[in-house]
């Protein structure tokens, strides 16, 4: 259970109600990580601009950012962000072949990735582990394939994601009842190392079954 | 050399105009930060205005606020801005031993920190290690001396801090200094 109320749509403030809005034109539906920001509509105001400028094409396509989403908060074993962009990678054509082989380092030799792929995925994972150790010849290759514009999304996608991850995880922020039944892609090859996010797995499959 | 080149306000996209009059005149100047986001203008605008709102008065005491991020950029092994946000905790009247107490498991059993504050940095440190293992007690812990809002805050303001620092420390930009105006005129 969540360990703040989601607010909903009809006890929303103003400011509220339009973020809910804008997220359910976007979205289909008002995610609860969104209701949870309800606690603080001025954060959740600004907070939200940052993933609608992210979850489009930018100067990186929004099927590129995927990679990244799904790496990013694998790597921290979020099991909210992980189902979520599973299936937005799927809608947006990405196989599931190819969404199992970001883990770990399987990606560098795999068929389904190129070498501009593979170049920011190794930025990815510096990044999330520890920026004090980018290797220059990683900053080589992402420059050889991206301009300046380019690095800044990406660095902000993987930014940000670690960023939502971490503050819906922490709250216990869970997955709506139109993600039961999701047939985890990247647990099942790659199961969490964290043992609360591994309960956390195991509730979500007894809920779907 | 930064990642990416640190563009000015003259060279900067037009659609930049705006919020670099409310960075300039929030801050005193431009940091660093701000000019290597602005390679990229929706990402430079959406994340400056986000990170904005982590960084001055709130539902929580910007001094404390100061207080969390250091824990935060500590616990993640972040160096990106430390010693500017020691600076403005110094310069909201926060004792330096109290600010030095923000170090390992030192404020653990530092005076100088109540037990309000102490929940909230075991919150940055669970975060840090893993976020998906906050417990129901540290929860209670924390709802007993913040309300929904204020919890709402927190774990903004840590997140947004995790973000920062590890985008900072990727670019490899520098600031020492992030208000170069005086605090009180914030």
């Amino acid at each position: 259970m969540a360990q703040l109320p989601y607010i909903e749509p009809e006890e929303a403030d103003e400011v509220t109600k339009q973020v809910y809005d804008k997220a359910e034109a976007r979205f289909e539906m008002v995610l609860n990580i969104f209701k949870i920001t309800g606690n603080a509509p001025e954060i959740g105001e600004k907070m939200w601009e940052i993933f609608f400028e992210i979850l489009k094409d930018g100067q990186v396509d929004w099927v590129t950012k995927e990679l990244l989403i799904l790496k990013s908060t694998k790597m921290g074993d979020c099991l909210y962000c992980v189902t979520q962009h599973e299936a937005v990678s799927s809608r947006l054509g990405v196989s599931k072949e190819k969404q199992q082989d970001i883990v770990g380092v399987e990606y560098r030799n795999s068929p389904h990735y190129t070498e501009q792929e593979v170049a920011i995925l190794d930025l990815c994972s510096h990044v999330v582990l520890n920026p004090e150790e980018i290797p220059a010849d990683v900053w080589e290759r992402v420059k050889k394939h991206y301009d300046d514009g380019q690095v800044i999304e990406i660095l902000a996608t993987i930014g940000a994601y670690l960023q939502v991850s971490k503050f819906g995880d922490a709250m216990g922020v869970e997955l709506e009842d139109a993600f039961h039944g999701h047939q985890p892609v990247l647990f099942e090859v790659d199961p969490p190392k964290s043992k609360a996010a591994q309960k956390h797995l195991e509730h979500f499959k007894a809920q779907s079954s | 050399m930064p990642a990416v080149q640190l563009l000015e306000r003259d060279n900067m996209d037009a659609s930049l105009n705006e919020l670099m009059q409310t960075t300039e005149d929030y801050f005193g100047h431009v940091p660093e930060l701000v000019k290597a986001l602005a390679n990229n203008p929706p990402m430079c605008k959406t994340i400056t205005e986000f990170t904005l709102q982590a960084l001055g008065p709130g539902r929580i005491d910007w001094a404390l606020k100061e207080l969390i991020i250091l824990k935060t950029l500590r616990s993640i092994q972040c160096t990106y801005s430390y010693g500017a946000h020691e600076k403005i905790a110094a310069d909201l009247g926060v004792p330096l031993e109290k600010i030095g107490d923000v170090a390992n498991s030192q404020w653990q059993t530092s005076a100088h920190y109540s037990d309000a504050e102490k929940a909230l940095f075991k919150l940055v440190e669970q975060i840090a290690e893993d976020a998906n293992d906050v417990s129901d007690e540290l929860w209670e812990e924390l709802r007993n001396h913040w309300d929904n809002g204020q919890l709402l805050e927190v774990n903004a303001v840590i997140t947004t801090f995790i973000m920062i620092g590890r985008v900072g420390d990727s670019l490899g930009v520098s600031d020492p200094v992030l208000f170069s105006k005086p605090l009180k005129n914030v």
